[in-house]
């Protein structure tokens, strides 16, 4: 005897499921069968599927070149965050705790301005000031840490608090670690899940980042991607679906890792 | 000076942040929103009024009509999906599922997804064409990717995760206790919800509205790629005028409407802190 | 008449036994503790008569009936957990009168039931108060309120004590004790704590491991028990190495009566049934004196092994460290376990 609520419950897992499997399948559909939409019918249905268009995107000179911009993009982003926020995070967890909420606040302020306002705040100041500053694409790495800032404090943070290290901290001044010792010694090698959730979450989010890249105009890879797909439809389509698959792959597993240690990632970044 | 000194190694670690905070993100915020009352050299309510009216006003309603119809709709489905995982223990390889899927799904947005959409339900899209088989056609009934509908439903992509996660842990903390109670009261599900588990989770599902509602206004890949060009939402209407800003006094608009953006989101911030307020004040009892 | 009997339940967990053979028969109108160490079941039990559990095995009968396919809901029993009872949302007289709205009751009726169980737990001025605003111990008096409000027929108290403060422990046992029998409603308490077991209880269930080790009255529990752990769990005992010689056993000197199957075992002897005698050649060297306000603590050495014996301080005032002294066992059928028993 299925009851009516169980029945409500069933369907409306199957829309949901249904609502966010569809556009991805779809989305594969395009990018991996060579016929095009308007001439399928249901005896071609399962012809035309290969992985053609995937070498199309890698062999074209403008993926490659942004792709690697992409990648320099995420290895300076994540070290200029780890090299801004790990000590500062350490050091007010451990001996200013009154600068804690200062510190929450600061990183919450990088919320309040979204990437689309930030960008005409850079037009407002660096264009007229400075220019020459913006034309090296690797000014975005400031941009992109001060906008991951909420979460990749969460993260860290809250592994401080869990691990104790206010405790920590006493622990080794009793035996007289000194605070360099003690903060690459004992702080950092326990810090080992946050910043890689920290690292994946950055990776995840400047492979995606188009907003600031696009209107600062630099040739990132979703920013090339955009062009790209306009002539190369289903190339386009299947590496932005590549993307997406592999970001989606490292942010999951970074995420259940952290699930694991008891680590509570709040993808919100409040 | 030994004051100096004896916070000399505070001061250095937190030079990093700091330089960081104040050159890229203070300053810009700033100089936009000192600029967005400067008209002709002078203070004046010029720009922020222009950035009110006409078509700049319909962008806001748009965008705000977006914001709305996804922050509550995406709204209610994530809190309808927490609510009814919560039960699930929570070492189970589905609870696990959940909490990955919504970290990344949150996330996801910009290109790949209004890609994906366009090849589901675009002009050549293939449910559209699956539709079509079966004589619905999308097109004359006013469906399309481009519009309020079609945005929306794109959105709710990235708002019904975002709404998960943000009710997951205050769904969690609802204790068991407080369901057992009313159970051995004589309550049934709905009589608890009613009485007791949606009034203590109110808060945090209004900070939620709220989070949605800031998070679709912000958007700016996701409508960049399902828009025609025109500006009808505001994050490409400040793209229209940063893009084109050879006429001099248009940027003076951008700064202003970024600053009624940015007075919004300060808004919410100040309402999302005053609600989680209440709501360590409940759950900590 | 309510009364409830546990019978033969059992509940596994996987692999793992909560309750085996678990079996309880409690009285109309009594309150019966179940007592016992973390992990040995009591909650479980419990929870299965609440109806938040099936058991694996078993019947369980009410009042005659058996109640093991009524849901929870139906079952209509008063319940106050060890924290969190109280909605968070809800002031104390709402929280109280939520129970009175779902059965239906009228505002009137309502309002006048509200203002006596108010009284009843002398929370009148704090009516209007929200659960965070109140102390630990004021919580559970309205907890305790809104479990009795619809007079139910069962009243079940899973720890409510174990998250508050000694002083206000005492006082609100004692109050739930009062209430319970005033009212008249078959109890079952649940606690680890024996002291809080003892001093409300008209019969105790101590248990381990998902059985009852031993059920009776306080001062049966106390003064009889079955085995070493009730001895152990219950109260303080000394364990004392005796041999059997002839038919009588000799614990510390003194012959007392025992089990004839084995000759050596340990006795289980309470401090307060030890009589210190000064004596040059006494047994037992005191090590150390200490005075707990109503009686004196007296720490004494036995061949190696440590004795406890709590005196009258007026038996004490002529005791000092390092004296030797006799001792007398005043128990004369303590409990006495072959060497072999854990």
């Amino acid at each position: 005897m299925i009851s009516v609520g169980k029945l409500a419950r069933t369907g409306f897992w199957i829309l949901l499921i249904g609502y966010f499997l569809l556009p991805m399948l779809a989305m594969a559909r395009f990018a991996f069968q060579t016929i095009p939409t308007f001439l399928l019918t249901t005896e071609n249905v399962f012809q035309g599927w290969g992985f053609g268009s995937l070498t199309v995107a890698f062999q074209d000179a403008g993926v490659i070149k942004s792709t690697i911009l992409s990648l320099q993009l995420c290895a300076t982003t994540i070290a200029l965050t780890f090299f801004v926020l790990v000590p500062l995070t350490t050091y007010v967890e451990v001996s200013a705790p009154k600068l804690k909420p200062w510190l929450t606040g600061a990183t919450v302020a990088t919320w309040l301005v979204p990437p689309v306002a930030l960008v005409v705040g850079v037009a407002a100041t660096f264009r007229q000031v400075i220019p020459s500053f913006l034309t090296s694409p690797f000014t975005l790495t400031f941009f992109y840490s001060l906008w991951m800032l909420p979460f990749t404090y969460r993260a860290i943070d809250g592994q401080l608090r869990l691990i104790g290290a206010k405790n920590l901290f006493e622990a080794a001044q009793s035996v007289g670690c000194g605070p360099i010792t003690f903060f690459f010694k004992v702080i950092l090698p326990n810090l080992k899940s946050s910043l890689y959730i920290s690292a994946s979450l950055i990776f995840a989010a400047v492979l995606g980042e188009f907003t600031f890249a696009s209107l600062l105009l630099k040739q990132t890879m979703p920013v090339y991607l955009w062009s790209f797909q306009s002539s190369q439809a289903r190339a386009g389509f299947a590496l932005a679906l590549l993307v997406m698959v592999a970001t989606a792959l490292i942010l999951g597993f970074a995420v259940a890792r952290m699930r694991r240690r008891g680590l509570n990632f709040s993808a919100t970044g409040i | 000076m030994r004051k100096i000194r004896k916070f000399a190694p505070a001061l250095t670690i937190a030079a990093p942040f700091v330089i960081l905070m104040s050159i890229f993100l203070i300053w810009p915020t700033l100089t936009t929103i000192g600029k967005a009352f400067i008209h002709e050299d002078e203070f004046s309510l010029f720009n922020m009024a222009r950035a009110m009216s006409g078509t700049y006003r319909d962008s806001f309603i748009t965008t705000a009509q977006l914001s709305l119809i996804t922050s509550l709709i995406g709204g209610g489905i994530g809190l309808l999906m927490a609510i009814l995982l919560r039960s699930l223990p929570v070492e189970s390889k589905s609870r696990t599922l959940a909490d990955s899927w919504s970290a990344v799904a949150s996330q996801l947005g910009g290109l790949p997804l209004a890609f994906a959409f366009i090849a589901l339900l675009g002009t050549q899209g293939i449910l559209t064409k699956v539709l079509g088989a079966f004589g619905i056609d999308l097109v004359e009934l006013g469906f399309s990717l481009t519009g309020l509908a079609g945005w929306a439903l794109v959105y709710l992509y990235f708002q019904i995760p975002l709404m998960f996660l943000i009710m997951t842990p205050a769904v969690s903390a609802l204790r068991a206790s407080w369901f057992e109670s009313a159970t051995s009261m004589g309550a049934n599900a709905w009589q608890f919800w009613r009485s007791v588990g949606i009034p203590i989770l109110l808060p945090t599902i209004v900070t939620g509205f709220v989070l949605l509602f800031v998070n679709s206004f912000s958007a700016y890949a996701t409508a960049y790629a399902l828009s025609t060009g025109a500006g009808q939402l505001i994050p490409l209407q400040i793209r229209f005028i940063l893009q084109g800003n050879v006429i001099t006094g248009e940027d003076e608009l951008g700064f202003a409407i970024v600053t009624w953006a940015l007075l919004l989101l300060a808004l919410s911030l100040v309402a999302v802190t005053l609600l989680q307020r209440r709501v360590s004040r409940w759950t900590e009892q | 008449m309510t009364d409830v009997q546990f019978r033969n339940i059992t509940k596994h967990y996987g692999t793992e036994v909560a309750l085996s053979n678990f079996s309880l028969n409690i009285n109309s109108g009594e309150l019966v503790s179940i007592l016992g160490p973390s992990g040995c079941g009591k909650t479980t039990a419990l929870r299965i008569l609440a109806g938040f559990i099936q058991p694996t095995e078993g019947n369980l009968v009410v009042g005659g009936h058996g109640i093991l396919d009524l849901p929870a809901a139906k079952r209509g029993y008063g319940m106050v957990f060890q924290s969190y009872s109280l909605f968070p949302n809800m002031t104390t007289s709402e929280n109280i009168e939520f129970p009175l709205k779902l059965r239906k009751v009228d505002a009137v009726t309502r309002a006048k039931r509200v203002n006596e169980l108010l009284d009843l737990i002398n929370m009148a001025e704090h009516a209007r108060k929200f659960p965070h605003q109140l102390s630990g111990g004021q919580q559970q008096r309205v907890a305790l309120a809104r479990a009795v409000a619809l007079e139910p027929p069962i009243l079940l108290l899973d720890e409510p004590l174990s998250a508050l403060d000694a002083t206000v422990r005492d006082q609100l046992r004692d109050e739930i004790r009062s209430l319970q029998k005033r009212l008249g409603i078959t109890t079952v308490f649940v606690t680890h704590d024996q002291q809080e077991a003892m001093a409300i209880s008209d019969r105790v269930a101590v248990m381990r491991s998902g059985q009852v080790e031993q059920l009776g009255s306080p001062r049966d529990l106390y003064q009889n028990p079955k085995n070493s752990f009730v001895a152990g769990f219950v109260g303080i005992s000394n364990q004392i190495k005796s041999t059997k010689i002839g038919d009588a056993w000799k614990v510390l000197g003194s012959s007392v009566s025992g089990p004839a199957e084995f000759n050596t075992g340990i006795a289980f002897i309470r401090p307060e049934d030890i009589k210190i005698t000064p004596s040059p050649n006494g047994i037992a060297v005191i090590e150390e004196i200490s005075f707990l306000g109503s009686f004196v603590r007296v720490f004494m050495s036995v061949d190696g092994a440590r004795v406890i014996a709590d005196l009258q301080i007026s038996d004490a005032e002529n005791l000092a460290t390092g004296q030797q002294v006799e001792l007398t066992i005043r128990d004369a059928n303590p409990l006495i376990e072959s060497m072999g028993n854990k």
